[in-house]
């Protein structure tokens, strides 16, 4: 799931071409001298390569045999790999009433910092491509600030504010400002490279110069060509939403991840399958997040690094 | 960053914008349009930063002092920071040396051909893994009931005889590590790139071998993007919450410990220690940032 | 004195023969220049030579030594990338004593032996700066003082100047040769610009696809080309549909022409004459019987080049002329071509389809 921590892992989602695809037929570096290099040069990244493969893969089959499986470790044998598979822990979960209250509330987060950020940044990143570009990189800049600033020690600052503020903290929706902020790194850089991609300045003199005004040249011009960086951007916001631990448990918010913690507490099996579907979705979502992008060109690649 | 393609002309008007105002008011204009990102910015970013370092600075009574930010070494706090730093460091070595290798895997072999883009994928997901759900992975893998633990256990090696636990620093190392190797990965890929087989060609063809091109040429080049690596993971582990909290309850490391002064509505009366906790945190970012920003306009340099 | 040989040597990539049977004698001191479009097989021949791939089948011999297997570090040539090979880490005199320090050369013998080639190349100021910091041109010199640093047998070019601009490109050429000649070293340089081929070798291979098709000096290849494929690659060529008169005579759309190049085929088959732009001449009209109009004239300084449409099958040719004999002649201006069969080429119609790609 999202983590906000590994926030600076949020979409690294590097276009593969943006590296450079090796070019033709190339050739192999010249082999080195003496049989046992040559042959870690070989094994090596593959053994490297495998290695990673179990590493990465084993925590998740290790999550499902845990929920969907009914056999406790202590008395698992070898011979039992393949019995007693059910998915009655993920049903409970799915029942679990805290837990569907959890899932609509990080739903409706996710839809509202989506349109939060939009509503933010769409004009921003266009007014800054069109009448300030000399502050685009002050703009990128500030960005990045978010990075500098991590949840736990964001949320410690909202904390300061919280007597004052308490007519503001007590809605759930006080998280959304703070979610568009921890996901303002990525949907910058989103849409910025989907802009930069277009040639704006063009477009709007095109729909200026043919008598539309400002909003039809935003709704009409603009943003279906930015449809793939909107698309992404959303995502990513979604991915950071769904995730999002710190912030929400500290200001004592039901979403998600706070209920789903709790209900491991008294549930851990069907809390781990719930846990293990979340993971699915999230990667489901990034994936196909990755497909997209990638065909679009390394224009609109969203390396944030 | 990707590449900042500055528009050199400034901020002329897309539009037609009367020719006859003066430059100066015609760019203060524009600056308006700005107000409503700044102002979010501010408020909801700048100033809860700000105000964790003002009641760092300031106590209860108003009165300023560095007492707070000098306190958050002592006692517990300080077995925190010790904690957090070790760790940290241990994830991010860890992280470097596989994500490395693992990018240097991903670029080497040429076969399957798809394999490279699948590695990229894969970790653009995996690096943003993470959090809640993380840590019920490994403890179902790796926990005192974990399978993992099994297996090991029947292969003769008991883990928790010798000291493991999820919440010790191998513990969290190796959980850190799912999210950490990836992203190493994404950063170094374009540097790997950046090694180009003239270099490797040249220097066998001057006489070198595989040992003298990476000793020579290869990790120099690479050691900006090392570190600026290393100073990343450094910083990303060290500010890691969501996993720690999911792991356990003890406040062992940084974080988690800044949490233990906010949670709920209880007053602690020590919040100011919590506060100045988080000041050192912002600095350490900061101080890291910087640092990688730095080291990777370096890189960037030797890259054609 | 050192030679370089490649004897049948032969390389496959997978299903793609890059190699058919390479036989190819580089002698001592001479600067061999290996030319052909991209394909051709020609940057093949000359990482086999360096030892980045190794041949099939076939041998390489350096001087009498074979080296067919010997690994690319225990070679002793030097090479010159096509661009980037420098070393970004290292200054410029790092980078030239490079091969020394492999060879465990003593340092003070290092110093003395890359001030000597960065005097070679006109380079010596720059000894402390780093790649980034210096010109493409300037970066070739460097790499070609690090090849020529550790006193190869052999030197090898890959498209040296490819990456560089017109102008650098002109001067480096020039000095390249200047130091080849200065140092009399083998070498083998590679190129797809045929202008650099003539202009700087002693002998140039043109190449097609895996194989050598001619190997002679530069005037030779081109006032006497061996085959349809050399005689268009290696500077341009008018091709006109004639008819075989006899042994030294063929007919161009009513018209006789002599040209040696009629021999060897059977009278009246069907050929296509190829003549050099410089061997035709434009004349008012009425003086030969190929007639036309004058499509176009493209001022080039010292020569002229004018574009004919022939009215009989409507093709285009093109004549150089001397600009000072080219004056005169407006577009649409009716003409008639009169061509020198001497340094013809003919090509016989239907061995075209057989003819590999011409690709340019």
């Amino acid at each position: 799931m999202m983590p906000v921590e590994p926030q600076f892992g949020l979409s690294p989602l590097v276009d593969p071409e943006l590296g450079g695809p090796p070019t033709g037929p190339v050739p192999m570096a010249p082999a080195p001298v003496g049989k046992p290099s040559k042959w870690i040069g070989k094994i090596g990244p593959v053994v490297v390569l495998l290695v990673c493969l179990a590493f990465f893969a084993l925590p998740l089959l290790a999550m499902a045999r845990f929920a969907f499986q009914q056999i406790p470790v202590i008395t698992l044998r070898w011979s039992d790999i393949f019995s007693r598979w059910t998915l009655r822990f993920v049903k409970q979960g799915l029942d679990d009433q805290p837990l569907r209250n959890g899932l609509w509330l990080s739903l409706k987060l996710v839809l509202a910092t989506v349109a939060l950020t939009m509503a933010l940044l769409l004009p921003t990143t266009l007014w800054v491509h069109l009448r300030l570009p000399k502050l685009r990189s002050f703009v990128e800049f500030l960005t990045v600030l978010p990075y500098v600033i991590p949840p736990i020690a964001l949320v410690a600052g909202i904390v300061v504010v919280k007597d004052n503020a308490r007519w503001f903290l007590n809605s759930d929706y006080s998280l959304v400002p703070f979610y568009v902020v921890l996901a303002l790194p990525f949907t910058f850089r989103s849409l910025d490279a989907g802009i930069r991609a277009l040639d704006v300045k063009t477009l709007v003199d095109a729909s200026r110069s043919l008598g539309a005004g400002w909003g039809t040249t935003l709704f009409r011009a603009l943003i279906p060509n930015l449809r793939a960086s909107i698309v992404s951007s959303s995502f990513l916001t979604a991915t950071v939403v769904l995730g999002e631990f710190t912030i929400a448990r500290v200001l004592l918010k039901r979403t998600l991840p706070t209920e789903l913690y709790t209900f491991q507490q008294s549930n851990a099996f069907a809390g781990t399958g719930m846990a293990l579907l979340i993971l699915l979705v999230t990667t489901l979502l990034l994936l196909i997040l990755t497909l997209v992008t990638r065909k679009r060109g390394a224009a609109q690649s969203i390396t944030v690094f | 960053m990707t590449d900042v393609a500055l528009n050199a002309v400034g901020g002329r008007a897309a539009g037609a914008a009367p020719a006859a105002s003066a430059p100066k008011a015609r760019r203060s204009w524009a600056w308006l349009g700005l107000v409503p990102f700044l102002a979010f910015l501010l408020l909801f970013l700048i100033v809860p930063a700000i105000s964790v370092f003002s009641k760092s600075l300031f106590d209860n009574n108003g009165d300023f002092g560095f007492g707070a930010l000098k306190n958050a070494f002592t006692g517990q706090n300080l077995d925190a920071f010790s904690f957090s730093v070790r760790l940290s460091a241990l994830s991010a070595l860890i992280g470097v040396i596989i994500g490395t290798l693992l990018a240097y895997a991903a670029t080497t072999i040429r076969r399957p051909k798809w394999l490279r883009t699948v590695v990229t994928a894969f970790s653009g997901v995996a690096a943003n893994l993470g959090g809640v759900p993380l840590a019920f992975a490994f403890l179902a893998l790796l926990g005192r009931q974990g399978i993992g633990t099994k297996v090991l256990e029947g292969l003769g090696i008991d883990l928790y005889g010798h000291d493991f636990a999820l919440d010790s620093i191998w513990g969290f190392a190796t959980v850190y590590s799912y999210f950490n190797i990836p992203l190493m990965v994404l950063i170094t890929l374009p540097a790997i790139d950046g090694l180009k087989t003239a270099w490797r060609e040249a220097c066998a063809n001057l006489g070198g071998t595989s040992f003298t091109y990476w000793r020579r040429v290869g990790i120099p080049v690479l050691t900006p993007s090392l570190l600026g690596g290393f100073l990343l993971l450094f910083a990303n582990s060290f500010s890691a919450y969501a996993t720690a909290a999911a792991i356990t309850t003890k406040s062992s490391i940084v974080p988690l410990r800044i949490s233990f002064y906010f949670r709920g509505d209880i007053s602690s009366g020590e919040e100011q220690l919590g506060f100045s906790l988080a000041a050192w945190m912002i600095l350490i970012m900061i101080v890291c940032m910087g640092l990688y920003w730095f080291l990777r306009k370096r890189a960037e340099r030797w890259r054609t | 004195m050192s030679s370089l040989s490649y004897i049948s040597v032969r390389k496959t990539f997978g299903p793609t023969v890059a190699l058919e049977s390479l036989d190819l004698d580089v002698r001592n001191g001479e600067l061999i220049s290996l030319l052909g479009p991209s394909g051709c097989g020609k940057t093949t021949a000359l990482r086999i030579a360096a030892g980045f791939e190794f041949a099939d089948s076939g041998a390489m011999l350096v001087s009498g030594s074979d080296i067919t297997r010997t690994p690319a570090h225990k070679r002793n040539m030097g090479m010159v990338f096509q661009s980037y090979s420098l070393f970004p880490n290292l200054t410029v005199a790092q980078n030239v004593e490079f091969g020394l320090r492999t060879r465990k050369v003593a340092s003070g013998e290092r110093k003395r032996r890359v001030g000597e080639m960065l005097e070679l190349v006109q380079l010596s100021s720059l000894d402390n700066r780093y790649a980034h910091q210096l010109s493409g041109g300037q970066q070739q010199r460097v790499a070609l003082a690090r090849a020529l640093a550790i006193r190869p047998e052999v030197l090898l070019l890959d498209e040296p100047l490819s990456a560089l601009d017109a102008k650098v490109r002109l001067a480096l050429r020039d000095e390249i040769r200047r130091i080849q000649t200065e140092l009399g070293i083998t070498t083998l340089i590679v190129t797809h610009d045929q202008e650099e081929a003539l202009g700087i070798a002693d002998r140039v291979g043109v190449m097609s696809n895996g194989r050598i098709e001619q190997l002679a000096a530069p005037s030779e290849v081109y006032s006497r080309p061996s085959s349809a494929f050399v005689a268009r690659f290696v500077g341009s060529m008018n091709e006109l549909p004639a008819t075989i008169r006899g042994a030294d005579a063929v007919d161009v759309l009513g018209t006789v022409i002599l040209t040696p190049s009629a021999a060897g085929h059977d009278a009246g088959t069907e050929v296509l004459l190829l003549v050099r732009p410089e061997d035709m001449v434009v004349n008012a009209e009425g003086v030969t019987g190929l007639v036309g109009s004058v499509t176009s004239t493209t001022f080039q300084g010292a020569a002229t080049v004018v574009g004919v449409r022939l009215d009989v099958i409507d093709s285009l040719v093109h004549a150089h002329l001397a600009s000072s004999g080219a004056g005169h002649l407006a577009v649409g201006q009716r003409v008639s071509v009169s061509i020198d069969g001497a340094r013809a080429v003919t090509e016989r119609v239907d061995s075209r389809s057989e003819q590999t790609d011409v690709s340019v």
